[in-house]
């Protein structure tokens, strides 16, 4: 067995008891003695680095656990932390507050010493300053706690030795690649790996959720390349060495939880040029490897990059991984240059979380929420009396009447992102771990959330249903203003009865034209949706000046959206999920993938800078050698016309089997052979299964 | 300006030709193939298939070719990118000939090449409406058996052998393509049958075509019956073992 898979085994193996890394912290907190509150921060953090004993894995080459965190704790300890996160309370993912990807280029570059002695001068330059002098201080004893953390699994990989199931000479390189990071920086690539998966798991381990990897392609690459020309690497090994660290993502997975840490590869350098390198190929290889959800790959696509790595990154989407998701690199600079930075901190950017672009450890941890329009529109159509709905006269009337309506929606939207931004005691909530892999807080002494980073805090809007949104104005446009078959309050009417007793006039509005066919007339909402929304976002300021984004890629929370309203001009019934993130309405983009991109690419999303979503499935037939370079094209003319992302899925055996026990769920998933293609869905059983028998040998 | 029967039109058609392309289905076929995987394009008249999920569409439309011509050049940034273009499928498209011709030269107007899936069993005239027009023509040679042709399918093997003789001899790429139809050309014999028919017709390179079930769903919907429902699709190793009879003689390759 592989030393991957025999690590896949011993994970499956699952850790009792709950994971709750909090108990650490608390207890660290009622041992402080300190009186400080960055100090009493940190004690609490070093706690969770230092007190739990390290676990290393038979199969670890890369070490960093997060089992040691799982505990069954007894009331006293439930009671410890109720007590203790009250009086030091956090603000993280579940606020909305914690995706963040760390500078690790600095990490790499310098080593923990390093960045140990750039606190030390700094604490030179303040010298006056006492609090920033005690936050400085916070920030040394995290990472002196880092250092004990690499110290314990050294001794931990000592001591193993002798144990059966476990290998002499794996476990000397463990201990001495850990040993030798508390020293130094790391001088191989196998230690600059290292020392970037220990930060990670303690930022894990500290109870942060989504925090990203970013672009390891490039701040591994110096130490990668070295080592190849000198021999002592192969491609194979660092993409075992990858995959072995990318594997313990899952830990979480394996014990009923998740995590989804963004990796980032591709994309242009800080000068403007493809950065694609062998390392690139390696981390693509080694997600794949691992083969399970939870490494989130993101690719940067630009336009010169070799078609080589974008066919190699469909390959790996065609084992049914679904990953990486492609990104339009051109798009997202624009996107991002749009507000401001340096160009080439933009060229550094990577993704957070799920896909959102951040500016790579200069920013505080991102915060998002979601922007429904659906919303204000039913604020009209549900609200004004027949007599007021029936006197607008025409489509741009009623435009205007939705543009006021949506503007006083963004209005109270930002009043509850400022009011949920705001901290009453920021000294009681910082973060000086994290504030030590951000730009500028070491050298301004300041906590990332209170003035250290470089730029300041982003919101992000996950602007919701683009497609419910089109096709409901285009509805809206061509049964009441155009073919003049309904009033307006007669749609009103049915929306409010959920379209029972109108049949007739929803099949009306669902014959309306749809988002997503290439035809102006419902594509011109989609194109109006982006820049209006945009145009009143741009209006705002996070309470600290940063800009605020808009995204349409909000995960399946289109289905939640969907739940609490009404029916929809578009003949959406209530309750019924909205479009999903920048996708048409599902099923309703009736003419091909082709005409469904050339809709897509419609939008100025160099206004998303948050970035947007789009997904489409195919048969694993289409990533067969000679099909594949069709997929290819058809994702390169789509991101030359300003397409922002696709994110496209293999459907694997397992999802044409759930395909045919859902149906409702794939209804323009295509089956194409020669001369002939078909709605899988729309087939027989025994022919679906005649699919899935030949599908079978297309897989890996 | 001329008229097409079309079916209709399939985007992103990547079985049938080289690069990204639009497949237009037209409507109508003199053949009667009983495994006939697009049974709503052998009536010309226009069909409706109702789908047991309720779905219903309507096939069988008159359009100028004009307006084809519209909508097929809307993906013409994928045709130029991938080396793709268009593709003219059935029913029998030759049967269309005069206007496909003319839409073949609007469409060489726009610098977008075209190809052409016939089965070939139409007077060779029609073939010269559009062989100075299309780049490739897919030939389908279903059988070596003069009395499959008359009897099953309700075609003239001596048309189809003399058509694909002059359109090779003609210069135009053309590639022969086999359906593998279990009971009809699979065994052992009659693929050496076709081979050698296939030989003395000059073709270098056979595409195959397996056997599938997929247009089952086509016949429920128009409430027709499919003689092939129950006939089960080939095996791998099936395929791969009438593969190697044909790599003997030709460039043998499964599409």
């Amino acid at each position: 067995m592989s030393i991957l898979n025999g690590l896949k085994e011993e994970m499956k193996n699952a850790p009792q008891g709950v994971f709750c890394p909090h108990l650490f912290k608390c207890r660290g907190y009622e041992a402080s003695r300190s009186e400080c509150l960055p100090d009493i921060r940190a004690d609490g953090i070093a706690a969770v680095f230092t007190q739990p004993k390290p676990y290393i894995y038979k199969n670890d080459l890369i070490v960093g656990s997060i089992r040691p965190y799982y505990v069954a704790p007894t009331q006293e300890d439930a009671e410890l932390v109720s007590q203790y996160m009250a009086k030091y309370p956090e603000r993280n993912f579940w606020q909305g507050v914690d995706h963040f990807a760390p500078d690790y280029f600095t990490a790499v570059n310098i080593g923990i010493p390093g960045l140990i002695g750039k606190i030390e001068k700094s604490k030179e330059a303040h010298k006056d300053d006492a609090e920033k002098i005690a936050f400085l201080d916070s920030m040394k004893k995290t990472l002196i706690a880092l250092c004990d953390k690499l110290t314990a699994y050294a001794e931990a990989a000592k001591a193993l030795i002798g144990t059966p199931g476990y290998d002499e000479k794996r476990l000397t390189l463990i201990a001495d690649n850990c040993i030798a990071l508390t020293k130094h920086a790391p001088k191989t690539f196998m230690e600059g790996l290292q020392l970037v998966w220990m930060i990670h798991n303690c930022f894990v381990s500290e109870g942060r959720y989504a925090m990203a990897i970013g672009r390891i392609d490039m701040f591994l690459y110096p130490l990668y390349k070295q080592d190849i020309e000198n021999g002592s690497l192969t491609d194979e090994y660092a993409t075992e060495l990858l995959a072995n660290a990318f594997l313990k993502i899952c830990e979480r997975r394996f014990s009923g939880g998740d995590d989804v840490v963004n990796i980032c590869i591709g994309g242009v350098d800080e000068e403007g040029n493809c950065s694609v390198n062998g390392l690139s190929y390696c981390v693509l290889h080694a997600v794949r490897d691992v083969n399970l959800p939870g490494p989130n790959l993101s690719a940067r696509i630009t336009p010169d990059c070799p078609d080589e790595f974008l066919d190699e990154c469909l390959k790996v989407i065609g084992t049914g991984l679904g990953y990486p998701a492609l990104m339009n690199d051109p798009v997202n600079i624009t996107a991002l240059s749009r507000k401001g930075y340096d160009i080439r901190d933009v060229r550094n950017y990577c993704m957070v979380g799920c896909i959102e672009n951040f500016i790579t450890g200069m920013q505080p941890p991102w915060s998002d929420n979601r922007f429904d329009p659906i919303c204000y529109l039913e604020d009209i159509l549900l609200k004004y009396d027949a007599e007021a709905l029936d006197n607008i006269t025409d489509m741009d009337e009623f435009m205007s009447i939705y543009e006021a309506q949506l503007a006083i929606g963004v209005e109270e939207y930002i009043q509850r992102m400022r009011a949920n931004a705001y901290v009453e005691d920021p000294e009681n909530m910082t973060s000086p771990f994290l504030s030590c892999f951000c730009d500028f807080c070491i050298e301004r002494g300041l906590d990332i959330n209170m003035g250290g980073s470089k730029y300041p805090s982003v919101h992000g809007a996950a602007l919701m249903g683009i497609g419910t949104v089109s096709d409901s104005l285009a509805a809206i446009e061509k049964t009441v203003y155009e073919t003049k078959k309904a009033k307006l309050s007669e749609i009103a009417e049915a929306l409010k009865a959920d379209f029972a007793g109108y049949e007739e006039l929803r099949e009306l509005c669902r014959s309306a034209p749809k988002y997503g066919n290439n035809s102006e007339y419902a594509d011109k909402y989609a194109v109006w949706y982006t820049k209006t929304l945009n145009d009143m976002f741009d209006n705002y300021t996070t309470y600290d000046g940063g800009a605020v984004y808009t995204a349409m890629a909000a995960n399946v929370s289109n289905i939640h959206a969907g739940r609490d309203l009404a029916a929809t001009p578009d003949g959406r019934l209530a309750g019924k999920p909205l479009s999903d993130a920048a996708s048409p309405t599902y099923g309703c983009d009736t003419r091909g993938v082709t005409s469904t991109l050339l809709s897509l690419s419609k939008p100025d999303y160099t206004r998303c800078a948050c970035g947007t979503v789009v997904n489409q499935k195919f048969t694993p037939a289409a990533f067969k050698d000679g099909k594949r370079e069709k997929l290819l094209q058809l994702i390169r003319v789509y991101f030359s016309r300003g397409g922002q992302e696709i994110q496209i899925n293999s459907t694997s055996r397992e999802t044409l089997i759930d395909a045919m026990e859902h149906p409702e769920n794939y209804p323009t998933l295509v089956v194409r052979v020669s001369g002939f293609s078909a709605i899988f869905v729309t087939l027989g059983r025994e022919v679906q299964e005649d699919i899935l028998s030949r599908t079978q040998h297309e897989t890996v | 300006m001329k008229e097409l029967n079309v079916s209709s039109i399939q985007r992103f058609s990547t079985g049938d030709g080289p690069g990204i392309r639009t497949t237009v289905f037209l409507k109508g076929c003199n053949l009667r193939c009983p495994w006939c995987h697009n049974p709503e394009n052998i009536s010309s008249q226009p069909q409706t298939l109702a789908y047991n999920t309720g779905k219903k569409v309507t096939c069988g439309k008159i359009m100028s070719t004009e307006e084809v011509l519209a909508d097929v050049l809307e993906d013409v940034e994928y045709y130029r990118a991938s080396g793709g273009g268009v593709t003219f499928s059935g029913g029998e498209p030759m049967l269309q000939a005069e206007a496909l011709g003319e839409l073949c030269r609007m469409l060489n107007d726009n610098g977008v090449t075209s190809l052409i899936d016939t089965a070939g069993c139409v007077p060779w005239r029609y073939f010269e409406s559009v062989i100075d027009q299309t780049d490739i023509f897919y030939f389908d040679y279903k059988s070596a058996d003069r009395n499959i042709y008359s009897s099953i399918i309700n075609g003239d093997i001596d048309i189809v052998r003399c058509n694909l003789k002059r359109l090779i001899s003609s210069g135009r790429t053309v590639h022969v393509r086999i359906p593998l139809i279990p009971g009809i050309n699979t065994a052992v014999s009659e693929c050496e049958r076709i081979c050698t028919d296939l030989l003395d017709l000059g073709v270098k390179r056979v595409g195959l075509l397996p056997y599938h079930r997929l247009g089952s769903a086509k016949y429920d919907a128009l409430g027709i019956e499919y003689a092939y429902r129950n006939v089960p699709i080939q095996s791998a190793s099936e395929i791969e073992s009438i593969k190697e009879i044909y790599n003997k003689y030709f460039i043998t390759y499964i599409e």
